[in-house]
C-alpha cells in the first residue's frame, strides 16, 4: 500500500495501456451507498469531454494515473447527487473532527492505493488539516515534486482518520443519499456538541439539528447560548422542533419557548405531547427571572412515612434529569413539604430506615423569588437543589445548581 | 395587553439586534487614516476633490451591502468563502495582501495615537508602547466588548467637524458646486491629485472593513430573513461616514487651504481646521477625537485581521481558545500590534505621510478584494435568490475598473 494525496492526483495525467495520455484527473468520487471509503470512479477531462474512469481498471495512482484499458469504454460523466466528490465536497471545506471535538478545514485528503490482483484499490484514509497539506497545495507546480516530497516529509503530519470525520451537508436529500448521520458527533458529550455547533454557519447548524437523534439534540440544545437556541429552533420544522423541545428539561424548554415569537412557540407547543405541553405551558406563565421561571417540574418526592426502599423505588421510576435526583423531598398528608433527604443518605442507609429519620429541614422559596435571592440561598446553604413552593406550601418544582450556574454566567 | 407589550418589545429588540454592525463599521471607518486623508485632501486641493464624495458613497453602499448580504445569506466570513470557492493558493495570496495592507493601517492608527498625544506634549516613545500594550490587553482580556460602547459614544466627536465646517464660513456655493461638478481634466496628469483620489477611495472603502463587516454580521447571527433591517443599517452608516468626510474636507478647505496652508505635516496642522469652532482649544478637541478614533480602530484591526487570516487558512482561531490551542492566531495578533507600534519608534517618521500612504495601499488592493466579492455575490449556488442585481454589478465592476486605471495612471504620472 502507498499513500497519495488528493492534490497530487488532481490534474495528474491519465495514461492508458499503450502509454498514451488520455486526459487529466478532474475529480474523484466515492459512492457511499456502495462503499463508505472506497473510490468508485475518477472523473477525467479528456479531449472528448468529461469521462468516468471506473476504479476497477486502475493500474497505479500517483503523479501519473495508469489504467488497464484505452479509455474508449468510459462513459460520459453526468452529475449525480448520490456521490461524494472529494474536490468539491471535501477539499477546503469545513468538517467535524469527532476525535478532536472541533470544526476544522480540510487542506488535503490522503488516499491509499493498494494493489489487489491486477488493479489497485483506491480508498480514503484520512484528511490532512495541517501544514503539510497546506504547503503541498501552495507549492504544487512551482517547486519540483522531488524537492517537495523531501521537504514535506520533514513536516509532522496533522491528519484526522476518515472514521473520525463527520461531513457537513446542508441539503437534507443529499444527506440521506450520502449516508451522513453524524454518528460520531452524536456520541460526544452534549456540551462538546454544543461547542462544535457554535463554530458552524447557520445552515450547517440546522443540518446537524435536523439529523441528530432527538434526545441528543435536546441535550446539546440546552447547552447552547440562548440566542443560538432560538435561531436554530426558528429554522426547524414545527414538528421536528416540538420533538426536540419535548425532550428538553421543562424549565429549559420553557425558557427557550419564552424567547421565541409568540406564534412560533404556540405552533411548537401544539405539536408537543399533551403531558409535556402542559408542564411547559405552566412554566411559561411565570416570569423568566423568578424562581418559577428557573425551576423544573420534574422532581422526586415521597410521603414522610416512607422508608429508604420507597425512595429508591421512586428514583427508579423517575424519568427527569440527573441533576434533579440529588434530593428526595418528603411531603405530609396535606402534601406540604416537611423535609429533604440528600441522595447520599439514601444510598448509604439500610433499606428499612424511615426517611423521616434521615430528613433535614428543606430549604425552600416561593414562585416569585427573584434570581438574586435564589442564588443567595444556594450560596448560603450550599445547596444542590432548592424547593419552590406554591401558595399551599406544596412543591411546585425545584431549581438545580446547574441552572443557577448558567443563570449567573449569562448575567456577566 | 401583556402580549401586545411583548410583541412590541420583541420588535424593538429585533431592530436593536440588527442595527449595529453597519453603523459600527462606518464609525471605525473614520479612523486616523481617514481623518488625515480627508484633512490633507481639503488642505491640499481645497474644494476640488469634493466631487469624489458622491461616487465614493454610492460605491461604499454597494460594497458594504454586498459584504453584509454575503454574511447574512451564507453565515460565513469573507475569507471562509474565498477559501471554499477559490482554493488554498488564491486564499493565501489574498491573506498575505490583507496582512500587508492591514499592517499599514495599524501603523496609521498608532500614528494617530502618537500624534494626538503629542499635542499634549507626550513623547511618542512612551505613548506608543503603552498604547500597544493596552490594545493588546483590552482584546485578549475580553474587556473590549464592554468598552465598545464608550468608543462608539466618543465617536460622536465627528459631529464637531460638521459644526466646525458650519462655523468656518466656507463658500457654500462653491463647495456645493464642487460636489456635483465634473472633475477637471487636468487632474489626470497630476500625480499628487491621483494619489489623493486613490487615498480617498481607499480610506472610505477599505478592504479590511469588508472582512470586518461580514464577520460582524455572521457573529450577530443575522440571517437572510432578518436581512432587510440590516440593509438600512448599512446604508445609513455609509451615508453618515461620508457626510462627516465631506465636512472634514470642507472644514480643512475653508481654514487651511484658504490661508495658503497646503500641506499638513502634523496633527497640530490638522487641528487648525477646528479653530473656528474651538479657538485655542481646537487642538484639544482634535486630539481627543483623533485619540479615540485611533484607539478604537487599533483595537479592532489587528484582531479582525487575525480572525480573517486564520479562518481562511484553516488555523484555530478565537479568544475563547487558549494560547496553546490557537498559537498562530495569537502570534499573528501580537506581532501585528508589536511591529505596528515599533514602526512608530523610527525617529523622524512623517506621521501624516505614512497614514495617507497606508490608505493609498488600501485603494490599490481594493479591486482585488472586490473581484472576489463580486464573483461570490453572483454565485447562484451560494446565494440562491440573493445574487447581485445588474445595477449593483455595474457599480461594483466600475469601481474595480476605475481603481485599476487610477493605480496605473498614478504609476505613469509618477516621476
Amino acid at each position: 500500500m502507498s499513500l497519495v494525496a488528493l492534490s497530487e492526483l488532481l490534474g495528474a495525467p491519465v495514461r492508458g495501456a499503450t502509454g498514451a495520455v488520455l486526459g487529466r484527473v478532474r475529480e474523484i468520487a466515492i459512492a457511499p451507498q456502495d462503499h463508505p471509503t472506497r473510490i468508485a470512479y475518477l472523473i477525467v477531462r479528456t479531449a472528448d469531454g468529461e469521462r468516468v474512469l471506473p476504479s476497477a481498471v486502475l493500474k497505479s495512482c500517483g503523479a501519473t494515473v495508469r489504467t488497464a484499458d484505452d479509455g474508449s469504454a468510459w462513459e460520459k460523466y453526468s452529475a449525480s447527487d448520490g456521490v461524494l466528490l472529494l474536490k468539491r465536497d471535501l477539499l477546503d471545506q469545513q468538517i467535524i473532527d469527532v476525535h478532536g471535538r472541533k470544526v476544522v478545514r480540510v487542506n488535503d485528503v490522503e488516499l491509499d492505493s493498494t494493489p489487489v490482483n491486477s488493479h489497485v484499490v483506491l480508498s480514503v484514509v484520512a484528511v490532512d488539516v495541517g501544514a503539510r497539506g497546506a504547503i503541498r497545495r501552495l507549492t504544487k507546480g512551482i517547486v519540483p515534486s522531488f524537492t517537495l516530497r523531501t521537504l514535506l516529509a520533514r513536516i509532522p503530519p496533522r491528519v484526522i482518520p476518515w472514521a473520525y470525520v463527520d461531513l457537513l451537508e446542508t441539503d437534507p436529500a443529499r444527506r440521506v443519499k450520502l449516508k451522513i448521520v453524524y454518528e460520531g458527533l452524536s456520541k460526544l458529550h452534549p456540551a462538546d456538541i454544543a461547542n462544535i455547533v457554535e463554530d458552524l454557519p447557520h445552515a450547517e447548524r440546522e443540518a446537524v439539528f435536523e439529523t441528530l437523534d432527538e434526545e441528543v439534540a435536546a441535550e446539546a440544545l440546552e447547552e447552547l447560548d440562548p440566542k443560538v437556541q432560538v435561531s436554530i429552533v426558528e429554522s426547524l420544522d414545527s414538528d421536528r422542533a416540538a420533538d426536540i423541545v419535548g425532550e428538553m428539561d421543562p424549565d429549559a424548554a420553557a425558557d427557550l419557548l419564552g424567547e421565541l415569537p409568540e406564534g412560533r412557540s404556540g405552533e411548537i407547543l401544539n405539536e408537543m405531547e399533551p403531558a409535556e405541553r402542559q408542564e411547559v405551558a405552566q412554566l411559561l406563565e411565570f416570569g423568566e427571572h423568578t424562581a418559577a421561571g428557573r425551576m423544573t417540574t420534574e422532581f422526586v418526592a415521597v410521603g414522610d412515612h416512607g422508608i429508604v426502599d420507597d425512595a429508591i423505588e421512586a428514583l427508579r421510576q423517575f424519568e427527569g434529569s440527573r441533576e434533579a435526583v440529588a434530593t428526595v423531598y418528603l411531603y405530609n398528608v396535606a402534601f406540604k413539604i416537611v423535609g429533604a433527604v440528600p441522595l447520599v443518605k439514601i444510598a448509604i442507609s439500610p433499606a428499612t430506615t424511615p426517611l423521616s429519620q434521615l430528613a433535614e429541614p428543606a430549604v425552600t422559596c416561593t414562585a416569585d423569588t427573584p434570581d438574586d435571592d435564589v442564588a443567595a440561598l444556594f450560596d448560603k446553604y450550599n445547596l444542590v437543589t432548592l424547593a419552590v413552593l406554591d401558595e399551599h406550601e406544596r412543591l411546585a418544582g425545584i431549581i438545580t445548581a446547574d441552572d443557577v450556574i448558567t443563570m449567573l454566567r449569562h448575567r456577566r | 395587553m401583556l402580549s401586545r407589550l411583548k410583541h412590541w418589545r420583541a420588535r424593538l429588540l429585533l431592530l436593536l439586534a440588527v442595527i449595529g454592525p453597519g453603523f459600527i463599521t462606518a464609525n471605525v471607518d473614520n479612523d486616523a487614516g481617514g481623518i488625515f486623508t480627508y484633512s490633507q485632501a481639503g488642505a491640499q486641493f481645497g474644494y476640488s476633490l469634493l466631487w469624489t464624495m458622491i461616487p465614493i458613497t454610492i460605491a461604499l453602499i454597494v460594497v458594504q451591502e454586498m459584504a453584509s448580504r454575503l454574511g447574512a445569506v451564507t453565515g460565513k466570513g469573507l475569507s471562509d468563502l474565498i477559501r471554499e470557492e477559490f482554493g488554498f493558493r488564491l486564499t493565501f495570496i489574498v491573506m498575505v495582501t490583507l496582512i500587508v495592507t492591514n499592517f499599514g493601517n495599524v501603523v496609521a492608527e498608532f500614528a494617530g495615537i502618537a500624534s494626538s498625544l503629542e499635542l499634549f506634549g507626550l513623547s511618542r516613545y512612551v505613548v506608543v508602547p503603552v498604547a500597544a500594550f493596552v490594545v493588546w490587553l483590552l482584546v485578549v482580556r475580553g474587556t473590549y466588548a464592554s468598552i465598545e460602547k464608550i468608543f462608539l459614544t466618543a465617536s460622536a466627536f465627528y459631529v464637531t467637524y460638521i459644526i466646525a465646517g458650519l462655523i468656518a464660513h466656507p463658500d457654500w456655493k462653491a463647495a456645493a458646486f464642487a460636489t456635483v461638478t465634473r472633475p477637471e481634466a487636468a487632474g489626470i496628469r497630476n500625480y499628487g491629485y491621483i494619489y489623493m483620489v486613490i487615498a480617498l477611495v481607499g480610506t472610505t472603502i477599505a478592504p479590511w472593513m469588508q472582512f470586518y463587516l461580514q464577520a460582524s454580521i455572521v457573529e450577530k447571527g443575522i440571517t437572510a430573513r432578518q436581512y432587510a433591517a440590516s440593509r438600512w443599517d448599512v446604508i445609513l452608516g455609509c451615508i453618515f461616514t461620508d457626510v462627516v468626510a465631506w465636512f472634514i474636507i470642507v472644514a480643512c478647505a475653508a481654514t487651511l487651504y484658504a490661508n495658503g496652508h497646503h500641506d499638513i505635516g502634523s496633527a497640530a496642522d490638522a487641528a487648525q481646521a477646528l479653530r473656528p469652532l474651538a479657538g485655542e482649544y481646537a487642538y484639544l478637541l482634535f486630539a481627543a477625537g483623533l485619540f479615540n478614533a485611533s484607539l478604537f480602530a487599533a483595537s479592532i484591526l489587528p484582531i479582525s485581521t487575525a480572525y480573517a487570516v486564520c479562518e481562511g487558512l484553516g488555523f484555530e482561531s478565537g479568544l475563547d481558545k487558549k494560547f496553546r490551542e490557537a498559537p498562530v492566531f495569537y502570534w499573528l495578533y501580537t506581532v501585528i500590534i508589536v511591529l505596528g507600534a515599533a514602526v512608530l519608534l523610527v525617529p523622524g517618521l512623517p506621521l501624516v505621510y505614512v497614514s495617507v500612504l497606508s490608505q493609498v495601499a488600501n485603494g490599490i488592493v481594493l479591486p482585488l478584494v472586490l473581484v472576489f466579492m463580486l464573483m461570490l455575490t453572483n454565485d447562484r449556488e451560494l446565494m440562491g435568490t440573493y445574487t447581485n442585481s445588474r445595477r449593483f454589478n455595474a457599480i461594483a465592476w466600475t469601481t474595480v475598473v476605475v481603481m485599476v486605471l487610477l493605480t496605473l495612471l498614478m504609476l505613469v504620472t509618477h516621476r
